[in-house]
């Protein structure tokens, strides 16, 4: 195994690792705070991944302009799929339960039924955005970068950046921390605590659009592909600690790197097994995950 | 097979309801009599084949966990014992035996680390495990140890002919009254779980684990000991879909669709409850087929979108599935077949054991 191509297989890691974390953080960001999976998070970029295709194909935007209207629109699609779906079932098991199961029955059924629904709508076809940009490289010297995954790789942090800060320094950031923290305590000071919900589920899967649409130029769009993906997801969110955006961004960056750098040493189709078992290995030592800031 | 809904009845007065589920049983073991339609059969042996396999989930619902990758049990039950069979020639009656041992161990392994955890940790795995033993398997000719899983191909189980000793039979009955008997199995023994000291173990550590573990039951324990028995059935409902359809391939057999539609009968049933996943079957099993059938060619995922929508609307507005309104129903007319001396708060007696419908959900 010659020094370059482990070099190379770490770089296309840390480009992988990226897009995981683009992906995984607002599902990170939705567990901290609301204590519910989304299981439809997966189900979610895919329809983002199609809304900026589609706007591509008919009207020739470019995805990396169209993703934030999409963006935009995906907080109000979390805003009203929280609000409608999601709190009936806080408000009916708002005794002391913190992590109903009924939500995840119930987004594992929202996944289903979009999955379903683009397969009935757009057939299995895989969908690219065909453009020069798509193609572009940066010549490293030992390996070709390519750009588009580089812009996502940077958005990952952009994105992991900018809800820190949300979180951190505004005041809509410190009521959302207070509510992760403590739900009744939060209600008691005054917080809206289902309103903060809306809006965190919002935020959450508007940075997932966000993702969705730089990835449209390089990762091929099918109505099955938010399952896989959206698998990554919980495995770089308990990776990196349930809750934790940094950690999200870091478990995000191992599993690309893990996955990777396996491909050169067993077949690539293998090499998911080996994130698993990093994801074994992980529940094991350290349940909390690698940031964890929750309580086991 | 009475509902354990009432086991603070007195014992010799038979509800209604344990009459109606007796009434049922007795026209599933007169049907092969009179319906001979191998097709209308094969709808019945779906109907058991997931009555059985949601049971079986239930049981590890009842524990207050959420398992969305059952099917992978499944799949490892099917195909270690047709892998058996194919290279060995051992007989999948053995190899069904041998594939549920190895089940139950998976189920350990898979329990051990998770269930000490708080949060949705369970699940999370057992989506995770699935989906990648189910990509393994699709790209993996031939495995470890030189096992040739054939990939995405799946396997084809030698055909025989008419051979009972190595679980191949010519016509649908004996399938029949094998996935019968397989379903009044499980049922029953999700009843004695149940009625037994487990079963209120699970009740007390599902509604409420801090409780429960104060009062000294190791919830830990009998979490693994429900996952064990629920991944053991699993894995003999995997072996006898291998035999019954003579094919097993990891798209269908270890797919999440799989997982959805074993936990969908539970869900829509009544998970959590003892005749909650046959109902469940009985209503889903023949209308999924049908959609399947005479649309899946025209609009594929059709069902499979029905089915999702069916659980965002049962987990909305009915939580606890259609068990509870079926008993409280046969209650009701219980209560007024016995004459009216019972007021209405007669007909719904509290029932103090009866555990909350979902995890952690406190009665008021």
């Amino acid at each position: 195994m010659d020094f370059e191509l482990l070099a190379s297989s770490f770089l296309m890691g840390l480009m992988l690792g990226g897009l995981y974390a683009a992906v995984a953080v607002g599902l990170s960001l939705i567990f901290g705070i609301i204590r519910v999976i989304n299981f439809a998070h997966g189900a979610f970029l895919m329809v983002a991944m199609y809304a900026s295709f589609w706007l591509w194909y008919f009207f020739g935007i470019d995805p990396y302009i169209s993703t934030i209207p999409v963006a935009v629109l995906f907080f109000y699609f979390g805003y009203y799929v929280q609000k409608w779906l999601i709190r009936p079932i806080f408000i009916r098991e708002k005794a002391l339960v913190i992590e109903p199961l009924g939500v995840l029955l119930l987004t594992a059924g929202l996944d289903l039924v979009l999955s379903n629904l683009a397969l009935l709508f757009f057939k299995s076809d895989p969908r690219a955005v065909v453009s020069p940009a798509a193609s572009a490289t940066i010549d490293l010297g030992f390996v070709d970068l390519n750009i588009p995954r580089f812009v996502v790789f940077i958005l990952s942090f952009a994105i992991a950046g900018a809800l820190y800060w949300l979180l951190n320094y505004t005041e809509k950031g410190i009521a959302i921390r207070s509510v992760g923290q403590n739900r009744e305590a939060a209600a008691l000071c005054g917080v809206n605590v289902y309103g903060i919900y809306n809006f965190t589920f919002g935020i959450g899967t508007a940075a997932l659009a966000l993702a969705g649409g730089a990835m449209v130029p390089f990762f091929y769009v099918t109505p099955s592909m938010g399952l896989s993906l959206g698998i990554k997801s919980f495995i770089v969110v308990v990776l990196g600690g349930l809750g934790s955006v940094p950690g999200a961004l870091i478990g995000g960056l191992i599993l690309g790197v893990v996955e990777s750098v396996t491909a050169q040493f067993v077949m690539s189709t293998s090499s998911v097994i080996f994130s698993f078992l990093l994801f074994i290995v992980v529940l094991f030592t350290r349940p909390k995950g690698i940031m964890g800031v929750l309580e086991t | 097979m009475e509902k354990k809904e009432n086991g603070k009845m007195p014992r010799k007065k038979i509800p209604l309801g344990g009459w109606a589920a007796g009434a049922v049983l007795a026209l599933f073991l007169i049907v092969p009599l009179f319906i001979h339609n191998p097709y209308l059969l094969h709808i019945f042996v779906l109907v058991f084949l997931f009555a059985y396999l949601g049971t079986a989930w239930s049981l590890v619902a009842m524990a207050g966990q959420l398992s969305l990758g059952h099917a992978a049990l499944m799949g490892i039950g099917g195909y270690v014992s047709t892998l058996m069979f194919m290279e060995w020639g051992v007989t999948p009656w053995l190899g069904m035996i041998v594939g549920g041992i190895f089940c139950g161990i998976i189920g350990v392994i898979i329990g051990y680390p998770t269930f000490r955890l708080r949060g949705p940790y369970f699940a999370l795995t057992t989506i995770a495990f699935a989906e990648i033993l189910r990509i393994y398997v699709e790209n993996t000719e031939e495995g470890p140890l030189a096992i040739p899983l054939r990939g995405g191909m799946g396997l084809l189980v030698p055909l025989k002919g008419d051979a009972p000793g190595v679980f191949q039979f010519s016509t649908k009955e004996p399938y029949y009254y094998i996935a019968l008997l397989m379903m009044l199995a499980a049922v029953g023994l999700s009843f004695f779980i149940n009625r037994w000291r487990m079963g209120y173990y699970l009740a007390a550590i599902r509604s409420d684990q801090d409780a429960a573990e104060a009062l000294a039951i190791n919830s830990t324990k009998y979490k693994l000991i429900a996952m064990a028995i629920s991944c053991v059935l699993t894995a003999l409902g995997g072996t006898f879909y291998a035999q019954y359809f003579r094919y097993i391939n990891p798209e269908r057999a270890m797919g999440l669709s799989m997982s959805i539609e074993i936990a969908l009968v539970g869900v829509v049933g009544g998970w959590q409850t003892v005749l909650g996943p046959t109902i469940g079957s009985i209503l889903l099993s023949p209308s999924g087929e049908l959609v399947r059938a005479y649309l899946g060619g025209t609009y594929a995922g059709l069902h499979l979108f029905l089915y999702g929508l069916l659980i965002m609307v049962v987990v909305l507005f009915m939580p606890n599935g259609l068990n509870d309104p079926l008993v409280r129903l046969f209650k009701r007319w219980d209560a007024g077949l016995r004459g009216p001396s019972g007021g209405p708060k007669d007909a719904f007696p509290p029932d103090p054991g009866r555990a909350s419908p979902l995890p952690g959900r406190r009665e008021s």
